[in-house]
């Protein structure tokens, strides 16, 4: 049995009057990926953005609830946004590197974080972080071009690099490979299944063959509402939910 | 009762195989039953309308795998779109198998005598019947989705074995009387076998029908009737 690493107990979200999420009760397990799916507008990106704390940055929004990682609340008032994000990376639909070099978008976690003092602990950190997003051998001897230089699928990769820069516990990922070629897609996939050894990893797509091949755990939701979460194999051969059937069949009225 | 796909043309699809495997079913029976007929009454007319209504049933096998390919590549289906296409897979495999069997059997008709005693030929009857019974059941669980006959087909497959036996020993006791018998009740011997076969085929499609219904394998290994020595 795997340990929970994150742990949300009757989450609400609210954007001003209009309530995003519902009681959503969702346990992510500790170095598994977990699919959420469901049609646009239910809350699934919604409920990744409470695991860093992303809804702060919209003023009317409001969360209540639990929402907890090892134990501690995410929620609470007194906890450093900061440091939570260091430990929570994200990675997000469409690539979105900084305007910067290769080396500086991977550089400038760690540098920010008090990571990597000297310039020999940097460059280690930049190596590895490409080496662990398999991008390394494509631009190691470029790491001065500008990140954005990069094809699409390079780019996406960089972006997963540089969140693994900060050495995170838990990877969010908000349809990562929507812009992406099949192949671009596939070294993703391939990605995702060797980071997933080292990070917990919550992956919003809307591709359910995507769900089938990366995830252990599928989570769908409906208007803000978690309907069925459970073993991936069990949601796409035989979910126990008629809606979580009409969805991934293609029967959504 | 599911809603229909958004996309019009899938659920067409799906309809198309399902169908499809009906008539191959009804086919199936149809040339099962002839077989059992041309054997029971030694009726050496039918023998070639029955090897060439295998072959329509062969037709039907290699069209529903062209259905299903066509259906696994454009449309990925999921959950009960998955388990309804697999199981169309399995159940055409075996109807098949069933359809070579009741074809090896008509062709059993050709060296027998005319005057076969009545109770030799009157086990051999019961059996097949069974097997014409429990075809029907279990193609009818297919078209009902029901999990309860399916079952019900699967349990009772005991019977047939129990009839099979009961079939070979009085093969083999007509047999045993006068060794001037011994080359047609070889054939009798393969016919009643194909019977049994052709059950154990039944069994497994009753098995593919729980799975459809359910998601999930029967648990345990099925009642065994007397074991016929090979």
């Amino acid at each position: 049995m795997s340990n929970i690493k994150i742990k949300s107990k009757n989450l609400n979200v609210y954007y001003g009057d209009k309530q995003a999420l519902f009681d959503v009760n969702l346990d992510l397990n500790e170095k598994e990926v977990t699919a959420l799916i469901g049609p646009s507008g239910c809350g699934k990106s919604t409920f990744i953005r409470c695991i860093n704390r992303m809804n702060d940055v919209i003023d009317i929004c409001k969360v209540t609830g639990n929402i907890e990682m090892d134990g501690m609340n995410i929620n609470d008032k007194d906890l450093d946004v900061v440091s939570l994000r260091e430990r929570v990376g994200m990675v997000f639909q469409k690539p979105n590197p900084f305007p910067k070099s290769i080396y500086d978008n991977i550089s400038y976690g760690p540098k920010i974080h008090g990571k990597g003092e000297t310039k020999s602990e940097l460059d280690q950190i930049v190596e590895n972080s490409l080496k662990k997003s398999a991008l390394w051998e494509e631009v190691k001897d470029r790491l001065d071009e500008p990140g954005t230089s990069l094809s699409g699928g390079q780019q996406q990769r960089l972006c997963i690099a540089r969140a693994i820069s900060v050495n995170p516990e838990v990877i969010l990922m908000d349809e990562p490979c929507s812009a992406l070629d099949p192949i671009a897609t596939a070294k993703i996939e391939e990605l995702i299944d060797e980071l997933k050894k080292t990070y917990t990893i919550v992956i919003v797509t809307h591709s359910m063959a995507q769900a089938v091949r990366v995830s252990q755990k599928t989570g769908f939701f409906h208007l803000g509402k978690l309907i069925e979460v459970g073993k991936t194999e069990k949601i796409f051969k035989n979910p126990d939910n008629k809606m979580t059937q009409d969805y991934i069949t293609g029967r959504f009225g | 009762m599911s809603n229909e796909h958004t996309v019009k043309s899938y659920e067409e699809e799906l309809q198309f195989l399902k169908d499809s495997l009906i008539k191959m079913g009804s086919l199936t029976e149809s040339q099962l039953s002839d077989a059992m007929d041309a054997v029971i009454k030694v009726d050496k007319d039918s023998i070639d309308k029955i090897i060439k209504s295998d072959e329509e049933i062969n037709k039907f096998r290699s069209k529903i795998d062209t259905q299903i390919m066509n259906l696994l590549v454009k449309r990925a289906p999921m959950a009960i779109d998955l388990r309804e296409t697999i199981s169309s897979l399995k159940i055409s495999q075996d109807l098949e198998r069933i359809g070579d069997l009741s074809k090896s059997n008509a062709k059993k008709v050709k060296p027998l005598p005319l005057d076969l005693p009545d109770e030799l030929l009157g086990n051999l009857k019961r059996l097949g019947e069974l097997v014409m019974k429990q075809l029907n059941d279990v193609l009818d669980s297919y078209v009902n989705k029901n999990f309860d006959k399916a079952k019900e087909v699967w349990e009772k497959d005991e019977q047939v074995d129990d009839l099979t036996y009961i079939a070979m020993e009085s093969v083999i006791d007509f047999l045993s009387k006068d060794k001037k018998n011994l080359d047609f009740s070889t054939h009798l011997i393969f016919a009643t076998k194909n019977l049994e076969r052709a059950g154990d085929h039944i069994t497994n499609i009753a098995e593919t029908v729980c799975y459809l219904v359910k998601g999930e394998y029967l648990k345990g290994s099925r009642p065994k009737g007397k074991v016929i020595q090979e």
